[in-house]
């Protein structure tokens, strides 16, 4: 059984066949809908320019 | 029928259980005659309701503290016994009914103990009802009294003694066991259900902590004892058998004046409150003033202790976000509980209120000051429970906002939507950016293609940088474009009617940022819209990388991999290598072209991935050939007091090891790989701005595998007359020019090179002639009409669908990503910059 952890709140779960998980990918229905809430509240945001994250680039480039 | 006609007032109030108690009220006949007032119905409840009756009597003995062990047993018969250990049933004459007790107790309605407070402080029987219904309508019922040394039997049919009290003899201890087998007059189905009674069991063992219950069960051979020392605490530890509970539970017990409470509590990572309320062990499913009180201090108690911690600065949580994941059990017992309905479905008692909420209120705010660990994951859960509680009404609301952003026919102003309503064809592409997001629009077949443009890059003024989101008004759009709703997607069928378009297609720029913006659709898809995605609906296209102009015929090139695979099959074509003796070599010139040229590029491109992976550790070739042995690289590693050594093998390092430290008369410690500091700056100049120098006693220690690949290599090069050497640029001597080693041919062309790194570049711009090359940066760099022939046109666009797993990395990338530790989060970039190919899930 492959172990997945719940994306808000890292409750660790074991993979199971998706008609028996309606939250999917979620442990509940309670941490689908935060995450939800954090999309409309515009709170995932990744770092855009940062000279680490610019590996991508160069190598694109090559 | 109330309590009051059922009393009588001559009664006498002495606390002693005998004759004199027992109150004589109605005939037994009107049991028969509507026996769902006394026992709810005559199904399959009802018929255990008589056990439940007689097991209460035996309870309220117990809880009277003359009773240790109740027994039922179900016979081959299918009559059933309860037999318990308590002071047994009187069996004098009664005063009134010139009865023995026994007998009244059994067969006169309105009979009983209990009418009286004086006998039973509490009780949970039906007001001394049970037993006379029990014996009204069972076909037969022995009863026999221990008590006072002498063992007394009597029997009854159908609410009627048939024999005298008998004394049969010396008893041993006390007791009383009733014997019946109900009456097929009145059941329809006689059968005892085991599961039933065992189930009724088990929460009365968990409800009267230390009381033993046994159920025996003849026509099986079952036997089961139900005892529980925890009472409630191991009741609450039953329910949440199978949930992910975060602390033990919590028990409470306290004396309120005459109201006994008990509760138990456990948090866990559920979403429901489940409390489950007694009053004097009588199950109260509505609930009622024990468990307000309950809930009162729940909310009370932890509101003050997160309120004292100052963890409700951003949200503040209400009454049910204390209660989310709790699981409780609550309790009462009292001297005269009032019931909502026959079936006490709520307990009224407004004194209740307050007691438990004063014993659950102290003892819980209590635990929460000891065990501060725990106490933390609870409030942790409760804000979880707040925010989700505002995520649902943040979503209601932006669903309901949608009108603003929305043109006239509901859809996001935004969207350039296609003409067909067939959505079986038609298609939406998400692209990044603005000026993209025109070109698509104005290069798409409009017919079934729509294009939904995403800026996501907007300045954080605090940080000056720029981040990439998807903003409210984007997440709105791409919702309301995609048609779906995003509460309700259980159902395929339903989701598959509702979706706008067949195919959604993420069209991003290949730089950070265009990645970034797939990441966060992708992981969007994946976690709100996951039928999507299972269901082939997600797409990425591939815009190319490049356009080639070759006599005057325009094409595309997808990959980076792809355009320079070839270049270099061009330039292969009639280019040779003549690799020339090193200076006082007698060895002869070698010419190399055709297979084995190829053979010899395959072999150094492929060595090109470990040798860059080398340089990205900051780690110089030269230096690495300058300690050539046998025509091989040392491969491990070692750090130790700020000096670096290399060895052939891990033996070789376990060597030095042990000399060294018998050298230091100490132990050293062993450096972990990931922690390794950086090596000390390399002879190309790295700059290595902060060369780490370890503690002096430990020693780090690490196999480079990309050294092992490159020996592999370095080994077949010899089979084409070549050393590590070739792989550097000779050493430049002052005023000699370099002795030719390495010269490549083609036509008549020839070109000196000074080391076989460069051989791949110079066989590629060999490739490149007469050939244009652009690279896109992004896809705002294409007009319309590329957008067309690349990109957008089914028959010529390379589409790649996302699988349920692609998204799934997605979101794994995206979760190290957003991560607020900024440790995972650089190993993950550090990992992906020396592993480049795997960034790319299938290249996208």
């Amino acid at each position: 059984m492959t172990q997945v952890k719940c994306p808000i709140c890292d409750k660790p779960m074991s993979f199971q066949a998706r008609s028996e998980w309606p939250d999917f990918p979620f442990c509940s229905l309670r941490c689908k809908r935060i995450d939800l809430g954090r999309w409309f509240g515009e709170q995932y945001k990744l770092q855009g320019h940062d000279h680490t994250e610019d590996f991508h680039e160069e190598n694109k480039s090559e | 029928m109330t309590e009051d006609n059922m009393l009588d007032p001559t009664f006498d109030e002495s606390n002693d259980y005998n004759s004199a108690n027992v109150q004589i009220l109605r005939d037994a006949d009107h049991i028969r005659r509507r026996p769902g007032v006394y026992i709810g119905d005559i199904n399959t409840t009802g018929l255990h309701h008589l056990v439940y009756e007689l097991i209460y009597n035996s309870v309220d003995e117990a809880l009277a503290g003359f009773c240790n062990n109740i027994q039922i047993h179900i016979y081959v018969d299918g009559s059933i016994s309860v037999k318990d250990d308590g002071r047994g049933i009187p069996v004098d004459i009664h005063p009134q009914a010139k009865k023995p007790t026994l007998e009244v107790v059994l067969t006169t309605v309105g009979a009983g103990g209990k009418f009286d407070k004086g006998a039973y402080k509490v009780s949970a029987g039906l007001h001394g009802m049970g037993a006379k219904a029990v014996t009204a309508l069972s076909a037969w019922v022995e009863a026999e009294v221990r008590r006072g040394g002498r063992t007394y039997v009597q029997e009854y049919e159908r609410g009627k003694a048939t024999t005298e009290l008998k004394d049969i003899g010396i008893a041993i201890g006390t007791g009383t066991r009733i014997k019946f087998k109900p009456d097929h007059e009145i059941f329809k189905d006689l059968d005892f259900k085991y599961d039933t009674l065992e189930d009724r069991l088990r929460e009365l063992a968990f409800l009267n902590k230390s009381l033993s219950f046994t159920l025996t069960d003849d026509r099986t051979g079952k036997s089961e004892e139900f005892k529980y020392e925890g009472g409630i605490a191991e009741f609450v530890k039953h329910l949440n058998r199978n949930n992910d509970v975060i602390h033990p539970p919590i028990y409470i017990e306290h004396n309120v004046g005459e109201i006994k409470v008990e509760c138990a509590l456990q948090y866990t990572r559920e979403d429901e409150e489940r409390v489950r309320c007694y009053a004097n062990n009588a199950y109260n499913p509505v609930g009622g003033t024990h468990l307000s009180g309950f809930r009162s201090a729940l909310t009370r108690t932890l509101g003050a202790y997160g309120e004292k911690l100052d963890v409700f600065k951003n949200l503040r949580p209400i009454g049910e976000d204390f209660r989310t994941g709790v699981t409780a059990v609550v309790s009462i017992q009292h001297p005269e509980p009032q019931f909502e309905s026959q079936n006490k479905i709520r307990l009224l008692n407004s004194d209740v209120e307050g007691a438990v909420s004063a014993a659950v209120a102290e003892k819980l705010g209590k635990y929460l000051e000891e065990n501060p660990k725990e106490s933390k994951i609870i409030l942790d859960m409760i804000m979880n429970a707040a925010e989700a509680r505002e995520a649902a009404a943040k979503a209601r609301k932006a669903i309901r906002d949608r009108k603003n952003i929305l043109s006239g026919g509901g859809l996001p102003g935004k969207l350039f939507d296609c003409t067909t309503r067939d959505t079986e064809e038609s298609e939406l592409f998400l692209v990044e950016g603005d000026s993209a997001g025109g070109s698509a629009e104005a290069g798409r077949d409009r017919m079934y293609q729509a294009v939904l443009p995403l800026r996501g890059k907007p300045l954080n003024v605090e940080k000056c940088r720029l981040e990439n989101l998807l903003n409210n008004t984007e997440i709105c759009s791409l919702i309301s474009a995609i048609g779906v709703d995003i509460g309700n997607q259980q159902d395929y069928e339903a989701v598959r009617s509702s979706l706008r378009y067949n195919k959604i297609i993420i069209m991003t720029d290949a730089d950070v940022d265009g990645q970034h913006i797939r990441t966060l659709l992708l992981t969007f898809f994946y976690r709100q819209m996951a039928q999507l995605v299972e269901h082939g609906h997600i797409h990425v296209a591939r815009p190319p990388l490049y356009k080639v102009v070759q006599k005057k015929q325009i094409r595309y090139v997808a990959t980076a991999e792809d355009m320079q695979n070839e270049l270099l099959e061009r330039g292969l074509d009639g280019t040779g290598l003549i690799i020339l003796p090193l200076p006082g070599s007698n060895a002869e010139r070698i010419t190399l072209n055709g297979e084995r040229f190829a053979h010899l590029l395959k072999l150094t491109s492929r060595m090109e991935d470990a040798l860059q992976t080398l340089e990205k550790r900051g780690l110089g070739l030269r230096a690495l050939i300058e300690r050539v042995k046998d025509g091989v690289l040392p491969y491990c590693r070692v750090l130790l007091s700020g000096r670096e050594y290399w060895f052939f093998s891990p033996a070789e390092v376990d060597a030095f090891r042990k000399q060294e430290q018998e050298k230091a008369g100490k132990e050293f410690v062993a450096g972990n790989e990931d922690q390794q500091p950086v090596a000390v700056p390399s002879p190309e100049g790295v700059d290595n701005t902060t060369p780490a120098i370890p503690p002096a006693d430990v020693f780090y220690a690490q196999e480079l595998h990309e050294i092992r690949d490159i020996n592999k290599t370095i080994e077949e090069l010899k089979a084409f007359g070549l050393l590590p050497t070739d792989l550097i640029p000779p050493v430049r001597i002052a005023g000699r020019e370099p002795v030719p080693r390495l010269v490549l041919t083609n036509g008549d062309q020839s070109k000196n090179l000074e080391h076989l790194r460069g051989l791949v570049v110079e066989v590629r711009r060999i490739g490149e002639k007469g050939m244009t090359i652009t690279r896109f940066k992004g896809l705002g760099e294409m007009d319309p009409e590329e957008l067309w022939d690349t990109t957008l046109d089914p028959h010529q666009r390379t589409l790649m669908q996302i699988k349920l797993d692609d998204a799934f990395k997605a979101d794994e990338m995206f979760r190290t990503l957003m991560g607020d530790k900024v440790e995972p989060r650089r190993d993950f970039i550090h990992k992906y910059a020396l592993q480049v190919t795997e960034i790319d899930y299938h290249g996208a």
